[in-house]
């Protein structure tokens, strides 16, 4: 009954990418609302078979195609794949909604209905990689979810901008598919195996096992922009358009994460070195992240590197999880992988919420620079608020859900005092202490975001002029925002009903009491203070009237930030001037400079990239495009097949 | 959930509510007297909240909701804090009160509504005090999240109330580490209620100030609300010092008399507290900005330390 749901959603989200191309040829509007439509509705789909799986804990095996003995597409749903089935289906019905609205204000005429074909297709795609029960349909999926995600980035393909960070896209993402298959190459190796199943490893091949592990490790970690294999994200989701990033950052990041939690779980018997890896993979990713962020002008710039710090905590709580169960902490470990796991789901939730929003403020005001805007929460009230509801959530404000995972790392990290080896101890407490340091950046980097954007003043005329978004691009990212708040206030009962009782605090109650505080104050203060409101100029230190540039700024907000961890920016200032007189007092000519080095594109990425090239010129040389060439290598080909023949025989 | 739990939310609420702003005065007074004034009375501050009660509130017209729920949440969420730091009477916790991260998320929510506040009203201070808090709170973080993984390793729980009802049962320091862990509670103290040598209470100036930046457009009702906020938070940090280290004399027992005497010696703890407050600010200048993050590094390597000898004890 139940694989019936699942193929269901998989030929409507199939029938989404056919109307879609159906409408190509006639710009049809109708098309794309139908596509969007079954987007929605396979969406939804998938995430209540998923829910009904999770709940139940059924686990569901799909047999479906073997093109030879011993390789097979077979799709497997157990508890952890449904989760991450509920996420894709969640937020992806809600980014669909959004960008029924959306869509129709974009350019591109017909090749709207592609985007939207490729989003149905895209979704599918990860809820199959998610369901695969072959290292070959894997691959296969994951591959799908590559190429269809490269066409999403690469939309708008006109402008230089976009050209070049879809190359750098597909270029990082095929990186990620080929040490994913290296990984998967290695395991097939050490087990004779394509399933994703306990491996039986072979006898001697533990160093395979290993290198199986490292290239998985870092195939997931390209995908899922880790920290030095991020810089794709900062690229990639400015340039694509918001519906896109949110579902690239919202749902595809997650689907990374899914393969690292499926295959230390349910292939390999990870070691302790492992668990300190990723910890440590994850805390540099979660405080360089938000660093980086924090500087961020380009308000989509700044929500990917808000994802890679938030995906970097993910992993502190799969390291934690790995640390804990090589050390026999059964209860720890659970708390830590529920950590990864809640954090997972409340970040596609709220990430796909300020991507969405940011979307619909960046349609309004016609730049992604958050200089330019402000003054926007009495223009734009409800997108304001949704805004809101995601930024307190990501800055991990009780009671919201973005508190309620991290309260589950910070309680896992708080109780290693169990552990028994010291060494270990004193890293963790580390740890804790740059997480800590990332949380409080993310709360600041926030109330940057958001004050730049929606208060004060407006700082341009496009700012003064913003509308609010259409019903639409608000109903979407309103169910996301919903979802933040009941997830936080009601975690602790989700969490007992799922039969995980924990040692945390009830959020409930906290609110209630939050409620309650407020309320009584009120009741006193309605007795006890005046009434009598006026609205009135600010004091602008005798000016009858400040313009909106003596507010203060992203930039300068940021400032104090960015000189105390100038170290981490490299930030470098020269100023050189031309004077008329040796006394250096009239001046000619000036220029100053702020120079921030790209570390990891200076010192990593390029050193790569040149070595490549130079390499790829050495081997253009075999390649120069002459038949005559090309017929003395078949000739000497064919040479050395007879001797190697004749010798061996 | 006990009537014993519900009782000892209602004396911890009265007793943070009806004592805080003295201590908040008699700072002020200890500093008038170290540069030889007289001072104000020590009731001063009940005086000008009573005041501010009776001002009309004025909005800038830029501001947004934002600057209209600000209040009300910084004193909920400081009232609700206020709940995990027992002052004169503990007990056993219930739904999670006192969790010690809760506890400082909770002051993390105020500050974000507050900061946000400062920048709501599209005025220069405003913002520049928000940027600075906020930094300051970044940098600050690890310390104490570091100070408050010593406690959770030197208690075994991760609730403030049950920290407290171990210390008191214990009768005398469990360890010498927490004397040293008092050394950095204070430094965290001092830095979570905006004093010297961090940012200076008692000036409008926009070189030295930070926390009064963000409250400047408050008027009325509304600053009353966040001064006894403030106020609040003052009194919750300075009993979560006191009563870690010296616990003698909080009432385990819900009498008339047990009571009486938990709250004379809180009275007088908090009172030589605040006397020590008062010396260490007058002995101090007010610290350049920049200069900060040094002085947190040390309070960082110093609390670490603690923790590193306290794992290989």
């Amino acid at each position: 009954m139940l694989d019936l749901f699942f193929s269901i959603a998989i030929l409507i989200f199939i029938a989404g990418t056919a109307i879609a191309l159906a409408g190509v040829v006639r710009d049809s509007r109708i098309a794309r609302t139908l596509s969007l439509a079954c987007t929605v509705a396979a969406s939804i789909f998938l995430a209540a078979f998923a829910l009904v799986l999770l709940v139940t804990g059924a686990a569901l095996r799909l047999p479906v195609w073997q093109p030879f003995p011993g390789i097979a597409v077979t799709f497997f749903i157990d508890r952890l794949a449904a989760f991450f089935l509920v996420i894709i289906g969640a937020v992806s019905a809600c980014v669909a909604i959004y960008a029924a609205g959306y869509i129709e204000h974009m350019e591109g005429g017909s090749r709207r209905n592609l985007l939207c074909a490729c989003m149905a297709l895209f979704v599918l795609a990860m809820a199959l990689v998610v369901g695969s029960a072959t290292t070959i349909a894997f691959l296969l999926f994951w591959e799908l979810m590559a190429a269809v995600s490269f066409l999403l980035v690469t939309y708008e393909y006109t402008t230089g901008e976009t050209t070049r960070a879809g190359i750098f896209y597909f270029v990082m993402t095929q990186l990620s598919t080929l040490f994913v298959m290296l990984g998967f190459i290695a395991l097939f190796l050490a087990t004779g195996s394509f399933a994703i199943s306990p491996a039986q490893v072979a006898v001697g091949s533990a160093p395979l096992v290993t290198v199986a592990f490292l290239a998985l490790f870092i195939g997931f970690s390209i995908k899922a922009g880790i920290i030095p294999f991020h810089k794709w994200l900062p690229y990639a989701h400015p340039a694509s358009p918001s519906p896109v990033s949110a579902l690239m950052s919202g749902v595809m990041l997650k689907v990374a994460v899914y393969g690292l939690i499926r295959f230390l779980i349910a292939v390999f018997t990870p070691d302790l070195w492992w668990g300190i890896l990723i910890l440590c993979a994850g805390t540099a990713s979660a405080i360089l992240g938000i660093i980086y962020a924090i500087k961020e002008d380009d308000i989509k710039g700044l929500l990917a590197y808000s994802s890679i710090e938030n995906i970097g905590i993910i992993f502190v709580g799969i390291g934690l999880f790995v640390i804990f169960s090589c050390s026999g902490l059964s209860l720890l470990a659970t708390i830590s992988l529920l950590a990864a796991l809640f954090h997972s789901l409340n970040h596609a939730l709220f990430k796909s919420l300020l991507f969405l929003t940011a979307g619909s403020v960046v349609h309004a005001t016609g730049t992604r620079d958050i200089e330019q805007m402000g003054g926007l929460s009495s223009r734009m009230p409800v997108t304001s608020a949704l805004f809101f509801t995601g930024a307190a959530a990501i800055a991990a404000l009780p009671p919201l859900n973005g508190f309620a995972s991290e309260l589950l790392v910070y309680t896992a990290f708080l109780e290693s005092v169990t552990l028994v080896d010291p060494l270990i101890k004193i890293l963790l407490f580390i740890c804790l202490a740059l997480f800590a340091l990332t949380s409080a950046l993310s709360a600041a980097c926030f109330v940057k975001a958001f004050g730049s954007i929606f208060l004060a003043r407006p700082r341009s005329r496009a700012s003064e002029n913003a509308h609010e978004a259409g019903l639409s691009m608000l109903a979407g990212p309103a169910v996301l925002a919903t979802a933040c708040v009941v997830l936080g206030v009601f975690s602790y009962q989700i969490l007992t009903g799922f039969g995980y009782v924990l040692p945390v605090p009830d959020l409930l109650f906290v609110s209630i009491l939050l409620l309650l505080m407020g309320s009584l104050t009120y009741i006193f203060l309605y007795f006890a203070a005046s009434h009598t409101v006026r609205i009135s100029e600010t004091w602008g230190c005798g000016s009858p009237s400040l313009p909106s540039s003596a507010e203060y700024t992203g930039h300068g907000f940021s400032e104090p930030i960015v000189t105390i961890f100038a170290s981490i920016y490299r930030t470098k200032k020269a100023v050189t001037n031309d004077y008329y007189d040796q006394h250096g007092c009239i001046l000619k000519e000036g220029k100053a400079e702020i120079r921030l080095l790209k570390f990891f594109e200076e010192y990593l990425y390029l050193p790569v990239a040149r070595t490549a090239s130079r390499i790829a010129e050495r081997v253009s040389h075999v390649q120069n495009g002459c038949l005559d060439t090309y017929l003395l290598y078949v000739f000497l080909a064919v040479v050395a097949v007879i001797v190697y023949l004749g010798v061996t025989a | 959930m006990s009537y014993g739990f519900i009782l000892y939310g209602i004396i911890n609420t009265l007793c943070v509510v009806l004592a805080a702003p003295l201590f908040v005065s008699l700072v002020k007074k200890v500093k008038a007297w170290t540069q030889g004034r007289q001072g104000q009375s020590v009731f001063q501050t009940y005086y000008t909240l009573a005041k501010l009660l009776k001002k009309e509130v004025l909005y800038s017209p830029d501001a947004s909701r934002i600057t209209r729920v600000t209040p009300w949440v910084c004193i909920a969420a400081v009232l609700v804090a206020s709940l995990f730091v027992p002052l004169v009477y503990v007990t056993a916790p219930a739904g999670g009160i006192g969790n010690i991260i809760l506890f400082l998320y909770l002051l993390v929510l105020g500050r974000f509504f507050m900061a946000l506040a400062g920048l709501d009203a599209g005025s220069t201070f405003g913002g520049m005090g928000s940027s600075r808090e906020m930094s300051i709170a970044a940098v600050i973080e690890p310390t104490t999240i570091i100070v408050f993984a010593a406690l959770v390793f030197v208690f075994k729980s991760l609730n403030i109330i049950d920290m407290v009802g171990t210390a008191v049962s214990a009768g005398t320091l469990l360890t010498p580490t927490l004397i040293l862990l008092g050394i950095s509670l204070f430094i965290i103290l001092i830095v979570e209620t905006a004093r010297i040598p961090v940012d200076n209470p008692e000036t409008h100036l926009e070189l030295t100030m930070i926390h009064e930046g963000m409250v400047l457009e408050q008027s009325g009702r509304n600053l009353a609300l966040m001064e006894f906020s403030a106020a609040i938070k003052q009194m919750i940090l300075m009993a979560l010092v006191i009563n870690l280290i010296v616990p003698w004399g909080i009432a385990t027992v819900l009498t008339p008399a047990a009571i009486g005497i938990a709250i004379t010696l809180l009275i007088v703890k908090c009172v030589i507290l605040a006397l020590v407050i008062g010396l260490f600010e007058s002995s101090m200048a007010k610290m350049r900005f920049f200069r900060l993050p040094s002085l947190f590094a040390m309070a960082f390597f110093f609390s670490t330390l603690i923790i590193i000898i306290e794992v290989f004890a």
